[in-house]
């Protein structure tokens, strides 16, 4: 049956449109104040997400059972359209004193967007790849914005570098899949790996285990970690915001839709490749993170222990049932939720403080607090979410995601990302030190953030707080999004093409 | 016919020499080329496993014409930022390029 449904598409042609207008504006218009295209893509983003808003319990939809519409899709897509907005007000000021045209910055932002959303939407490799592909390239050139500094040129090569290695091994591992199953449909995958033989193991192992290292690579899981902190600390600071949520969000997206959907049935070949990586990456993320100076990296490296909690819920779907299996992927749905807004409240507040100060280690935000009570209290509300202390996001979240993700296999792994919570603590508290023990430093008086980012980074740190005290209605949604995770496509999917 | 192992054979051979490339290269442009062949064992794959599973079906080659496009795009960004890091550093040495570090 021929299914096409272009009505699935139309927030993000919403998005795709606003950021070539934006992009075409500055062209024709080239005189215009150059923050006022970030104004018109926090517009488009906010147009977005209102189309998107419309799609929230619609009966799943999918084009060619290639794309697939439902709530899962949804959560990821106003996700991404509140990423874009907060992140494009973010950077108005930021960027209108570092560059010349920031247009195509905005639109990219935009475009990495919808990155976002059709990897959580693909229910079919190629159009998964495309996606990935479509996100990094947008970030390859956001993290080497800054073109006269030699800093963000160096971060950005890195970044390409490592990520053109990184999907040429995922690809690798995506073509043994291919010819084990001779199909690259996600129900089809899970169909043939369900029938097929004994003597296919080992490549389905390899395969496995060359797509679990090409997706940690854009998760920046360890081993596979060493190119975030470097394009972290190289790129413009509202980037690597939007890395540190934008990009986790995508690497999931696509994780859980992918190992429920088609790799579900071969769960004992990688579980355990899973759960290596996420003892491994949480132990790495928290160990560097405390011999940190820079504040960039000190978030680099703890989102790179976040990662690791997140990959636990990973390891639970290998290891549990369905039931399980939901459960722990609506928790990691709620975790990623809180976490993206814990996340973008510190980066509003870092960048009001960097636009006024230009300091970005963690020495130089001495004596905050004397300076801007508010910033301060931001910036340790959000730290202390990441460390996940009660009544704010983190804990809740964090609560709730090790809960649903215990089972009698995994018990050690969540005993470890318990003690490694403990750990991060240490180093959020020597930021928290910096800003409240000491004095300000080179006679800094108290001053006044821009009234943009200090109201963004007050009501981003009264969404950390409510969801801290009252997550259920973050979770009502996150577990109304993985409902259709486990359910085969309709039968109206045809083969891919 | 040749059979299927030859192609996988031929592949895994020149996918490992891209790898190794990638590890040994110091020259940005040289990793470039290095994972351009892990590419181009990638669309090899495919291709073999398109014509020896169902010579009806063409996903496989579809999926290798994607990969060459995608790689070609890549490519194209990754001079791109090559050349700025060159105008800046004076360098394409990536041991060069080594500010950030830790």
């Amino acid at each position: 049956m021929d299914q096409r449904d272009y009505t699935i598409f139309i927030p993000e042609f919403i998005a795709a449109g606003s950021a070539l207008a934006i992009i075409g504006l500055e062209l024709f218009f080239p005189k215009i104040r150059r923050d006022i295209p970030a104004y018109l893509t926090a517009l488009a983003a906010l147009a977005w997400g209102i189309a998107g808003a419309f799609y929230i319990g619609k009966d799943p939809n999918n084009f060619q059972g290639l794309v697939q519409s439902d709530n899962y899709t949804t959560f990821f897509r106003l996700l991404a359209a509140s990423i874009v907005f907060v992140t494009a007000l973010m950077s108005a000021s930021y960027m209108r004193e570092r560059t010349k045209t920031a247009a195509e910055y905005y639109g990219l932002l935009l475009l990495a967007g919808c990155g976002l959303v059709y990897m959580a939407a693909a229910r079919e490799l190629i159009t998964a790849y495309i996606s990935l592909e479509l996100l990094s390239f947008c970030l390859y050139i956001l993290v080497g914005f800054l073109k006269r500094d030699s800093l963000s040129s160096e971060a950005s090569l890195k970044y390409i570098l490592l990520g053109a290695f990184s999907s040429a091994m995922l690809l690798y591992g995506i073509s043994i899949i291919y010819g084990v199953t001779n199909s690259t449909g996600y129900d089809q995958i899970a169909v043939q790996l369900a029938q097929r033989s004994g003597d296919t193991d080992g490549a389905v192992i390899v395969g496995f285990v060359l797509i679990l290292a090409g997706v940690g690579f854009k998760v920046s899981a360890a081993p596979f970690h060493m190119w975030a902190p470097d394009a972290y600390e190289g790129a413009p600071l509202p980037i690597t915001g939007f890395l540190s949520t934008l990009s986790k969000a995508a690497g999931f997206a696509l994780f859980v839709r992918l190992f429920t959907a088609a790799f579900q049935v071969d769960a004992p070949e990688w579980r355990w490749a899973v759960a290596f990586l996420a003892a491994a990456t949480m132990v790495i993320g928290n160990l560097i993170a405390i011999q940190q100076s820079s504040l960039k990296r000190l978030v680099a490296y703890s989102s790179i222990g976040q990662v690791g909690y997140m990959l636990v819920v990973i390891a639970a779907i290998g290891y549990g049932d369905q039931e399980l299996g939901r459960n722990a992927s609506s928790a990691l749905l709620l975790h990623i939720g809180g976490y993206v807004v814990s996340t973008l409240a510190l980066f509003a507040a870092l960048t009001a403080y960097y636009n006024r100060t230009g300091k970005d280690t963690i020495v130089g935000l001495r004596g905050l607090a004397e300076t801007q009570p508010l910033l301060a209290m931001v910036i340790t509300v959000s730290l202390f979410s990441f460390a996940g202390l009660p009544f704010f996001a983190g804990f809740a979240t964090k609560l709730i995601m090790f809960q649903s993700a215990t089972t009698d296999g995994l018990l050690w792994l969540v005993g470890l990302a318990v003690v490694n919570s403990f750990i991060s603590l240490y180093y959020y508290l020597m930021v928290i030190r910096q800003m409240y023990l000491f004095e300000p430093e080179g006679g800094l008086t108290r001053f006044r953030p821009s009234p943009l980012l200090g109201a963004l980074a007050g009501v981003l740190m009264l969404g950390v707080v409510f969801i801290g005290v009252y997550p259920t209605a973050l979770y009502k949604a996150a577990d109304r999004a993985t409902e259709t995770l486990y359910q085969q496509a309709p039968t109206g999917a045809v083969q891919a093409p | 016919m040749v059979p299927l192992e030859n192609y996988l054979a031929l592949s895994a051979i020149v996918f490992s020499l891209g790898v190794y490339g990638v590890l040994a290269r110091r020259n940005a442009v040289l990793i470039l080329m290095s994972v351009e062949l892990m590419l181009n064992a990638v669309s090899m794959n495919f291709i073999a496993f398109a014509a020896y599973l169902d010579p009806t079906r063409v996903t496989g080659a579809i999926f290798a014409v994607f990969v060459i496009t995608v790689a070609a795009a890549e490519v194209g960004l990754a001079l791109a930022i090559v050349i700025r890091l060159y105008r800046n550093r004076q360098t394409s040495n990536v041991d060069e390029a080594a500010t950030l570090k830790w």
